[in-house]
């Protein structure tokens, strides 16, 4: 397969979030009836540059559009006139009729009660219905719970693609907004996936756990930008680089930049890439967005659509429907196939590179700027029930829980004292010790009988006198929940030396920045003899002989994580944290000679 | 005197910015300047847009077209 497939989203927003808040503040901002015009203009001038260049776009009508006769009637229009599909979003439910029907100024689908979110769906589907004669194959919200989705699923089984999350938007997004934008959507794939029956940000890993639909991101990330920075600054979306001020004189070469980084990952995708844009009226507004005008804003809406469009002339893309998609992403995916991404800086300058894999059993990230650290790891394998909204008792945390955050729970790098988040691998030799994560490399990426391999450029270490050059190799074997990790001792300056090792990860778990209570984690080793300890922030330390495994059990978030040696000779540990230092380390340890290696196992399960 | 209001455009405060923060800031028409209502910070429109371009300094390839992800 060689392909690039471009999603185009509109919405006939007609209260956009953003101009309403403007407008209720009493800035000087439009009226209601005032705002209905010109967000109407918007989705109009959007669908023209989108025809103009040859695009056939999916039209998300949202409840307020479905009162609105000509935005009705324009969809109508437009899929017989260029093919493009009429579609139904959750967002842009604000309006005179809903709140006059609901009650509530919320507007996030995925915070209403079940009681709510079913009533909302009933009526924006039979609002639907009624203005098409039909209902819609797709759907969507910024985020899309796996409750939400079974309902929608059972009662309009015709739904077969959504916009289901926003890729890394939580507390970065929250505090960017000065901590008033309720998106806690982290932990999820980047690009479109299908979404399990228990948890949606978890693909599916069988028919059983099949949601019904393929889920696509709002908008396609910089999968290095947003993991350390403002989500919404850095996407394919025009005016979000603009909110990023990654322009000079009008120009914006990142954009670009971004979209031929993601057509690139057809390198690790068996040929197949994806790109979503998707922007809402209120991005294109005549009073301007922040410091931008309004003419820059359209200048960088049509630019893009222009480069996109000269990419489907030079035959490198193809636009799909939303619905046309999901058809086409089923055929050619299995659901055990992994999403992978070699992903590069293409905006600091900084030359690092990130790999991110996404299975049914977890989502990861290696870093290549700390040696191969895994900073980023996600137990999708426990599909993690967690009901969101009101009445859940979790009314906003859609984020998918992760073990490892070396951004939100520190990594290598901590003030004085304790650990960090990270999982990494260190080396002694004479009383002096050296960790990879201080060791910058690169990566290369290959695929072999159903395996993921990322080979990193070997690294060379300095202990105390002696030199040591070191590879590692991360090798992701498709459906086995598992990573193997192979250390290669390649050369030592002085051959008769051994070296020790100290394979770990330093984990903990959340969602958020902020620590959770670790009592009742269960810490495990096994070899010659099994020893065990209930986490109670003792700082104490259980250990094996010819360890065959170092686990823990994270019931909180019903994971089993576990640390498999691949020989036998080492020892297997496991050390409990501290109040200061809440986290728990796996590891095992022994010794290395020149041309030796060490290979483990990353095993991640459902712990019930 | 009167509340304040917004400016000719919709400038962020440029030193919550560079701390990842988007706030608008507010416009205080008889000094002719404009002010953050979370941080310290107040400035004319002249010195807001210099220091915008300040902000950009952490992108290094702003202005590159990249062709090579390898």
């Amino acid at each position: 397969m060689d392909k690039f497939i471009l999603n185009i989203l509109h919405r006939p927003e007609m209260v956009p979030e953003y101009a309403q808040n403007a407008a209720g503040k009493g800035d000087g901002g439009a009226s209601e009836s005032g705002i209905y015009k010109e967000s109407l203009d918007i989705f109009k001038l959007q669908q023209q540059i989108a025809h103009e260049n040859g695009f056939k776009t999916t039209i998300q009508m949202t409840y307020s559009s479905l009162f609105n006769d000509e935005a009705v009637s324009i969809a109508k229009e437009h899929h017989e006139k260029y093919g493009d599909e009429i579609s139904l979003t959750l967002l842009g439910l604000p309006c005179k009729e809903f709140r006059e029907k609901y009650k509530t100024h919320d507007f996030c689908i995925w915070m209403f009660s079940m009681d709510d979110k079913k009533a909302v769906v009933d009526d924006v589907f039979g609002k639907f219905h009624e203005r098409f004669g039909f209902y819609p194959l797709s759907t969507g919200s910024y985020y899309m719970d796996a409750d939400l989705i079974g309902y929608i699923k059972r009662q309009y089984p015709m739904v077969k693609c959504a916009v289901a999350t926003c890729w890394e938007e939580g507390p970065k997004a929250y505090h960017t907004c000065n901590n008033s934008w309720y998106t806690f959507l982290d932990g999820g794939p980047w690009n479109p996936w299908i979404p399990s029956k228990q948890n949606t940000h978890a693909p599916a890993a069988d028919e059983n756990e099949d949601s019904g639909i393929v889920a696509v991101p709002h908008i396609s990330r910089d999968l290095l930008a947003c993991f350390d920075g403002n989500g919404s600054n850095f996407g394919t979306h025009p005016q979000n680089v603009l909110r990023g001020m990654i322009y000079k004189d009008g120009r914006f070469p990142y954009l670009y930049n971004l979209i031929d980084q993601y057509r690139s990952l057809k390198k690790y995708n068996r040929g197949y890439a994806y790109n979503m844009m998707f922007v809402g009226p209120g991005w294109m507004n005549k009073k301007g967005r922040w410091e931008a005008p309004y003419e820059l804003l359209v200048k960088s809406y049509r630019d893009c659509m222009a480069y996109y469009a000269g990419l489907r002339d030079r035959g490198e893309l193809q636009d799909m429907t939303m619905s046309e998609f999901a058809d086409f992403y089923r055929s050619c995916h299995t659901y055990k196939q992994p999403e992978c991404a070699l992903w590069k800086d293409i905006l600091y300058g900084s030359q690092k590179q990130l790999f991110w894999y996404a299975d049914p059993y977890m989502r990861t990230c290696v870093d290549m700027n700390q040696g191969g650290a895994i900073v980023d790891l996600r137990p999708y394998a426990a599909k993690v029930r967690r009901p969101v909204g009101i009445g859940t008792g979790n009314v906003y945390d859609a984020s998918y829980p992760f073990l490892i955050q070396s951004m939100y729970r520190a990594g290598y790098f901590t003030h004085y004292a304790g650990k960090g988040t990270i999982k990494s691998c260190k080396f002694t030799y004479k009383g002096e010790e050296a960790d990879l994560c201080l060791c910058r490399t690169k990566a290369g990426f290959s695929e072999e009988e159903g395996c993921r391999i990322l080979t990193l450029d070997p690294v060379e270490i300095e202990l105390s006198g002696i030199k040591v050059k070191i590879q590692s190799v991360f090798t992701f074997k498709e459906g086995s929940s598992e990573i193997k990790i192979t250390r290669r001792v390649l050369e030592m300056s002085d051959p008769l030396c051994e070296i020790g090792f100290d394979e770990y990860m330093t984990a903990c778990y959340g969602t958020t920045e902020y620590p959770e209570d670790m009592n009742g984690i269960k810490l495990i080793t096994r070899g010659e003899k099994t020893e065990e300890m209930v986490y109670a922030y003792r700082d104490r330390e259980v250990c094996s002989a010819n360890g065959t495994s170092a686990e823990a059990v994270i019931t909180p978030v019903n994971t089993k994580a576990s640390v498999l040696p691949g020989t036998r000779g080492c020892s297997s540990y496991a050390h409990e944290g501290y109040a200061f230092s809440p986290m728990f380390t796996l590891g095992l340890r022994g010794t290395l000679k020149n041309g030796g290696e060490v290979t483990s196992w990353l095993r991640l399960e459902k712990a019930d | 005197m009167a509340q304040a209001g917004k400016g000719r455009l919709n400038y962020r405060c440029p030193s919550c910015f560079m701390r990842d923060l988007d706030i608008d800031m507010f416009y205080d028409k008889e000094k002719k300047e404009y002010y953050c209502i979370r941080c310290p910070f107040t400035g004319t429109e002249e010195e807001v847009v210099k220091l915008n371009e300040m902000a950009k300094f952490r992108y290094k390839n702003i202005s590159d077209r990249i062709t090579d992800f390898d």
